[in-house]
């Protein structure tokens, strides 16, 4: 069985994120990256069906990022995923839902595959668009926000539920079908040394947009992002202290008169 | 040679034989364990040999240890005597008078004379202590340890028994042999056996081979029961780790084809960890010190030790032959016995023979965590942090220097040479209560004008936690990103408020090449003091009691300091929790626990906090940013968030 597993590299959880002074995207001095936390439920999610299927089963992890993205596809081989693909190309820097979902559509059919975990959102932009966008482009069916998973005996079908407001949501899918994972599904397991160790020498292999036959960066999504702001500042808190609650009371009237002008 | 001189020596050939054999044996199970140094400073071993095994002094600093005291130094001159008898049954005129003169040897006499009378007298108090006192060091889930120990003590009781009744019979057939004065208790046999109506020359020939023969048989005995450490505690102090308390040893990670990391078989432990494990005496003082013992937790060290012996013992002919033997974690030791430690080092420290359990400990929990990737599952998101964001929570690692706004302090950046690095540490950088001690802190080095700097965001979490809960690659990773960021920067020394740090930086970072004094703060701010500094102005005037943090006090010998500092500040003397200094009890939160859940038992924190309820003091302080956070959590947990714990810093800052 051949089993992808979608990577993406991400600024880390607890990262500051400030945005840049053009407004094109965000600082990256000083950032931390990590895999996609949800991404994590998806490699797990891929090694433990290959490990319940056995046999030349393969579980191989497709990421599309810059070439610092290396590092975090060796922790998903330590972690026990058998190879990678790796799509590094300049021209995919900020690449929008769309134009991602070409190029790992691309690599996927080249591959070959099963069944494909991805995350249920990468956190970064939070788009949540490219998992649907390519079950489309593949043409098979999706299943998103899984918390559960269970492969039946013959490899054919798969059951599996999402947890909604106040219940679960029980599925079945035929394969081959693209599953998003949500946090639940699994415990993404820590790598071992022995895991790391091998994971230097397995096979990553490196792909440009030429390489896949794509002539320039594939376009074709209707929305665009314009602007990048940061957050509005939150008002300060000012806190009037006076020793009489009177003198309090004028002062504050004062400010909510002069200063912030809504009496 | 008589008929009689001639079956005793060809017994006494043959069991010494079986006897050098067995060592052999033993020697060679031993040596299939991994190589380790143990062969620098001889000089110190031999003066440890002499102080700990003929001078007992870690058996005598417990009063029951008198006992064994007593039980050595008879075994030694009774032994004497039962060779110079042996001897002279092969070679008839054979005496020790002959070769050191009639005194010398007389005291020899008096001296068994003596100690026989003692070890009876001590074997009647070890067993009414065993079954009456049922002390809770003797605890044990295996039976056969009470049976040996009884066995044992009876053999021995009958065996001096045998003595008088050999010495009694002899100066009843050959008046002259003993002088009454080197032999009063052998005289008061004598008296007795004289009434009795038998032979006395065949009594005398059948006390004296019963008495023999059990010697024998002890000597072949000795070697498969609890007694095999007359044989294993003299190397194995011999041998002890004469550097710093509890230093773990480096990992080599340079071998990309290993499959395997840490000790999950017998013969993953070293030679002298095999060694440690034919010293241990079965006295259980280390379970009695034991925090996670005591606290009703999986663990006991001597338990530990004791089922791994057995569990030796009974797989050396595979050891031997290089067969597979089973594994020892989790068959042997269990992973909840594993990650019960705290790592304190109160076993080590009180262990007669220095017996080195701590570095077991992690030697097994190095193999769950790197080959195997099983542990607590809260330790997953502690570990991921250290990698990721240098800190044990989820804090981003850019946000290590937030509590120094407004604070104007000297940044390591800026500054590129200075007198002390003042390493903040990560309770400091980011925990709420840390942050308080930490201001404090600059408060006292700016008040003293003392020309420091911290490293801000570039400081990296120590790698002492990742260390001792047996992630020893995440641990060199953070050590070696630290190193790198002090090369860069020239200073004299490194200032600690955490004795964890402190003492990996001392012990530890040396094993990556890098040294640099340290001092930890309870020393430096009595430093200022003392050179004038930093001024005390008035007292505060409470009671006060001190805990001492297991890295400081059993581990670095820091005691005094803070107790001065803190004398200082109140104008007077502690009042001592009955376990302190060296024998202190743990916080619970050393060796990682601080991260891992405590479901089972009491609280160890909860625990000590009751002991200082009972002193009736007013002010707890501690040195250590993790007894602090362990202290006020069970206050909050007893109901007791009037106990104010404080840090020595906080306490200075108010009178200076
Ligand atoms: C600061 C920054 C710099 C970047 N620089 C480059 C660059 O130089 N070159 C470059 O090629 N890309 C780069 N990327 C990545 C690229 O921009 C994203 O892949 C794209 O924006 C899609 O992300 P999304 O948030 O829409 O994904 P979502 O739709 O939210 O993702 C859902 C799931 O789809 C899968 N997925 C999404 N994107 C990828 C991916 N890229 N690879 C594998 N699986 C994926 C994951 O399983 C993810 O959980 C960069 C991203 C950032 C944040
Ligand atoms: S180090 Fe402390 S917790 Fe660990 S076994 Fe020894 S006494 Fe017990
Ligand atoms: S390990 Fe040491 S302290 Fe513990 S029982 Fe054995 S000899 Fe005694």
């Amino acid at each position: 069985m051949k089993i992808i597993t979608l990577l993406k590299r991400v600024p880390d959880t607890e990262a500051r994120i400030l945005i840049n002074q053009e407004g094109t995207g965000i600082r990256e001095d000083g950032l931390k990256y990590v895999i996609n936390p949800y991404d994590e439920y998806a490699i797990e999610e891929g090694l433990k069906v290959r490990e319940k299927v056995g046999g030349d089963s393969k579980v191989t992890v497709v990421t599309m990022g810059p070439e610092e993205a290396t590092e975090l596809i060796r922790t998903a081989l330590a972690m026990g995923a058998d190879d990678a693909v790796h799509i590094v190309d300049p021209l995919l820097e900020n690449a929008g839902p769309f134009t991602s979902a070409a190029v790992l559509a691309k690599v996927i059919e080249e591959e070959g595959f099963d069944i494909i975990f991805c995350g249920k959102q990468a956190i970064d932009d939070d788009m949540a668009q490219v998992q649907t966008i390519l079950a489309e482009m593949l043409d098979i069916p999706q299943v998103n926000v899984a918390t559960e998973f269970e492969l039946s005996d013959d490899g054919k079908k798969a059951v599996l539920s999402r947890r909604i407001e106040g219940g679960d949501e029980k599925y079945e899918t035929a394969l081959p079908a693209i599953i998003s994972c949500e946090k639940g599904l699994n415990e993404p397991r820590y790598a071992s040394l022995p895991g790391i160790m091998k994971a230097k020498k397995k096979e990553i292999r490196k792909k440009t947009l030429a390489d896949l036959g794509f002539e320039t960066k594939p376009q074709g999504g209707r929305a665009e992002i314009v602007r990048w702001l940061p957050l509005p500042k939150s008002g300060e808190c000012k806190i009037v202290e006076a020793e009489e609650l009177q003198d309090a009371v004028k002062e504050l009237v004062r400010l909510l008169r002069e200063e912030s002008k809504v009496l | 040679m008589s008929i009689e001189g001639t079956a005793i020596l060809v017994i006494f050939v043959a069991v010494l034989t079986a006897f050098t054999l067995i060592v052999r044996h033993l020697y060679r199970v031993m040596m299939k364990g991994k190589p380790e140094d143990r062969f620098s400073r001889w000089p110190d071993r031999v003066k440890s040999v002499l102080v700990f095994v003929f001078g007992q002094a870690r058996v005598l600093a417990q009063p029951a240890g008198i006992g064994h005291f007593i039980i050595f130094w008879g075994f030694i001159f009774i032994t004497l005597g039962t060779l110079e008898n042996i001897l002279s049954m092969i070679i008839p005129a054979f005496s020790y008078s002959r070769f050191i003169g009639a005194d010398a040897a007389g005291i020899i006499v008096l001296l068994q004379d003596v100690f026989g009378i003692l070890v009876i007298g001590d074997i009647i108090v070890s067993l009414v202590r065993r079954f009456f006192f049922k002390p809770l060091r003797l605890e044990s889930d295996d039976p056969k340890t009470t049976e040996e120990a009884v066995f044992i003590l009876a053999l021995i009781f009958v065996l001096i028994l045998l003595m008088y009744g050999m010495r009694g019979t002899g100066i009843l057939l050959e008046p002259n042999r003993y002088s009454r004065l080197y032999a009063p208790f052998s005289f008061y046999a004598s008296n007795i056996i004289s009434h009795w109506n038998i032979n006395m020359h065949l009594a005398n020939r059948i006390f004296t081979w019963c008495h023999h023969l059990i010697i024998f048989f002890f000597l072949l005995y000795i070697p498969f029961s609890k007694h095999i450490h007359i044989l294993g505690a003299i190397p194995n102090v011999f041998f002890r780790n004469l550097g710093p308390m509890g230093t773990l040893s480096r990992m080599d990670f340079e071998d990309e084809d290993a499959e395997k990391f840490g000790v999950s078989k017998l013969t993953d432990f070293t030679w002298k960890q095999i060694l440690d494990l034919y010293a241990c005496t079965e006295c259980g003082r280390c379970q009695a010190a034991c925090p996670a013992y005591l606290t009703e937790k999986p663990l006991s060290p001597y338990r530990m030790i004791h089922h791994l012996r057995g569990e030796l013992m009974s797989e050396r002919k595979m050891i031997l032959a290089d067969g597979e033997t089973p594994d020892i974690v989790p068959d042997t030791v269990t992973e909840d016995e594993i990650w019960s430690c705290t790592t304190c080092g109160a076993c080590m420290q009180e262990c007669p023979p220095f017996i080195e359990h701590v570095q077991k400990i992690v030697d097994m929990r190095r193999y769950l965590v790197l080959t195997e990737s099983r542990f607590p599952q809260e330790m997953q998101p502690v570990f991921r942090n250290m990698e990721v964001n240098y800190n044990p929570w989820a804090f981003g690692y850019a946000s290590r220097a937030d509590w120094l706004d407004g604070l104007d302090v000297p940044l390591a950046s800026d500054k590129k040479r200075f007198d002390v690095l003042y390493w903040v540490g990560c309770v400091g950088s980011f925990d709420s209560r840390g942050q308080k001690i930490a201001r404090a802190m600059i408060e006292l080095l700016k008040k003293s004008g003392v020309d420091f700097a911290v490293l801000g965001v570039e400081e990296r979490c120590c790698g002492e936690t990742a260390r001792r809960m047996g992630n020893e690659y995440l641990a060199q990773m953070l050590i070696e990103g630290n190193i790198d960021t002090l090369k860069k920067y020239q200073f004299n020394r490194i200032l600690t408020t955490c004795p964890h740090g402190l003492n990996t930086f001392k012990v530890e970072y040396p094993q990556f090449g890098y040294e640099k004094p340290v001092v930890h703060h309870t020393q430096f701010l009595l430093e200022l003091v003392r050179e004038g500094r930093l001024k005390v102005k008035g007292e505060l005037g409470h009671d006060w009691t001190y805990h001492d943090s297991c890295y400081l006090g059993r581990y670095n010998s820091i005691m005094d300091e803070p107790r001065e500092v803190l004398a200082l500040v109140h104008g007077r003397d502690g009042k001592e929790f009955e376990r302190n200094r060296k024998r202190s009890f743990c916080c619970g939160a050393g060796g990682g626990r601080m991260w891992m859940e405590e479901n089972t038992g009491t609280k160890i924190s909860e625990a000590r906090l009751r002991e200082f309820v009972e002193i009736g003091s007013d002010h707890l302080y501690t040195a250590c940013p993790f007894c602090m956070t362990m202290f006020e959590d069970a206050a909050k947990v007893m109901d007791r968030e009037d106990i104010e714990v404080e840090d020595i810093a906080e306490a200075l800052v108010k009178v200076t």
